[in-house]
């Protein structure tokens, strides 16, 4: 396994929130991830990079115990809801953002990022400023800044969450192709239950605390738990009361 | 028949008449530096002369040295104080005790400065700080502190957070996201505290004359000082400097950071 979170436990004052969470992750793995919101997601992800320490549990990442690294040593990169692109700079630059701490050659960083920025379908919008992109610009861009540095893990905290629904799924295709192009390891959050089945085989419900994984699908379907059955049955009942009774063309 | 005058002609005049109104006592107090003789009832100065600007400008009154000196310590506590309470607000914003926190920066400002000024009048002279201008500087330091953490706290929330820590895991040391993200992101935000921090210091009066006891000579001093020896037009002239800086960093704040802030 790349990545291994054993028994992690996380209180906020008189709430607790991960109660002895596991997680595993092998090389180019993805795991979706499912709860309700204060479930306990967006605490685990900022705990895998390290932007909080957990009160009991270790992390392991490629046979080292990173449980107490800093997360700019982790290689584990944590990207928000927002795309939160730096404001100073443009679309360029955000891209280019961690090579540059990295120190690359000038010329190295320009072939990377206009790569990546073809990649994104951004290469005509390099110059402009985030406020001048619309959301799933934004959120390419994020990506890009993200994926160029070539992240061991890469987080997502329901990256599409504030997207409209076609540019929602356009933006789950462009990541899956992008995570196949890069064999990416990836948790990927979320509360939508049908991103959740797009973008991984292997699904967790996080609920009391507790991670529960399902290593593919036809498990998470048959869970009582998951809510997938409700979802079924709220169609097929609609749909067996149009077919009967169709709707009043008024 | 008659003509309706267009709307941006009447927003232009209204703009006009609005800045000719809030320059009127700055220019009231220009031509009175240049006054000499105003007996009652005469609506003017019967005189005229450049003879107090001629020798503020050539050196020959002591009201230059208060100008450059007021510069000098406005400038060095602006400096200190929006630099270390950038730091602490931080420090402040974040800590879970927050509210505590920044109730207690309140309290300065709860007493006037004069009563302040005597309550810490003591620790200045067993400090052998009163009457020094080392002591008016710690002084100013002290009042202008708690406000410089009140005004950057609130620049700490959570999208600023959370824009630093996406930096640390995208690679930055904590030094190179306060050089690449924070400060680019707090660049407006510093330049307004600045110049609020310096106008602070730059009209501060009851703790400056009572722990300088007469020893720094800031313009805010010099023109009480006038106005108590009935010097009209000395006080005009010295009101006159005093009120130059603010306008000055009024036009860079509407020139430069809001118009970049908008």
């Amino acid at each position: 396994m790349l990545l291994e979170a054993v028994d992690i436990a996380k209180r906020f004052e008189r709430e607790e929130v991960l109660a002895g969470v596991n997680v595993s992750l092998p090389a180019s793995g993805m795991l979706s991830v499912l709860g309700r919101s204060g479930s306990g997601k967006t605490t685990l992800l900022k705990i895998l990079a390290g932007l909080e320490s957990p009160d009991r549990g270790k992390i392991v990442l490629d046979g080292e115990d990173i449980t107490h690294w800093q997360p700019q040593k982790r290689g584990i990169v944590y990207l928000y809801q927002e795309p939160l692109l730096f404001p100073h700079l443009n679309v360029f630059e955000n891209i280019a953002f961690g090579l540059r701490l990295r120190a690359w050659a000038e010329a190295d960083i320009r072939r990377e990022v206009e790569a990546m920025l073809a990649d994104l379908e951004l290469s005509d919008q390099a110059n402009k400023a985030p406020h001048q992109l619309s959301g799933g610009q934004k959120q390419r861009a994020a990506f890009g800044r993200a994926l160029i540095i070539r992240p061991r893990v890469l987080l997502l905290d329901e990256p599409f969450g504030a997207l409209d629904a076609e540019t929602r799924a356009n933006m789950q295709t462009l990541f899956l192709r992008l995570a196949e192009a890069m064999q990416l390891t990836a948790i990927f959050v979320t509360h939508d239950l049908k991103e959740a089945l797009a973008m991984s085989h292997r699904i967790g419900l996080m609920q009391s605390g507790g991670l529960k994984v399902y290593e593919n699908r036809r498990d998470f379907l048959n869970e009582a738990g998951a809510g997938v059955q409700q979802e079924m049955n709220f169609w097929l009942n609609l749909f067996e009361t149009e077919a009967i009774a169709p709707s009043n063309p008024r | 028949m008659m003509k309706t005058i267009p709307e941006h002609v009447r927003n232009s005049w209204r703009r006009r008449l609005l800045a000719g109104l809030l320059a009127s006592p700055l220019l009231w107090l220009a031509l009175l530096s240049a006054g000499r003789q105003w007996p009652y009832p005469a609506l003017l100065p019967l005189e005229w002369t450049p003879e107090h600007w001629s020798r503020l400008l050539t050196g020959r009154s002591d009201l230059a040295f208060s100008l450059f000196f007021s510069l000098g310590l406005s400038g060095g506590v602006a400096v200190l104080i929006t630099a270390l309470s950038f730091g602490v607000s931080r420090a402040v914003a974040y800590h879970r005790r927050r509210r505590y926190w920044l109730l207690a920066a309140y309290l300065p400002y709860v007493f006037s400065p004069v009563i302040l000024a005597a309550c810490l009048q003591y620790f200045f002279l067993r400090a052998n700080l009163a009457g020094a201008v080392a002591g008016v500087f710690v002084a100013q330091v002290l009042i202008t502190m708690p406000y410089g953490v009140i005004f950057f706290t609130n620049f700490w929330n959570g999208h600023i957070r959370s824009l630093e820590q996406l930096a640390y895991t995208l690679g930055s040391s904590r030094w190179q996201a306060t050089l690449y993200v924070l400060w680019p992101a707090a660049r407006g935000t510093l330049l307004t505290g600045f110049f609020q921090i310096f106008l602070i210091s730059w009209f501060e009066y009851g703790l400056t004359q009572l722990i300088g006891l007469g020893k720094a000579p800031t313009l805010t001093i010099k023109v009480f000082q006038y106005v108590q020896e009935a010097n009209l037009f000395y006080a005009a002239l010295a009101g006159t400097l005093l009120a130059l800086p603010p306008v000055v960093l009024l036009w860079i704040n509407k020139r430069f950071v809001f118009s970049r802030m908008l």
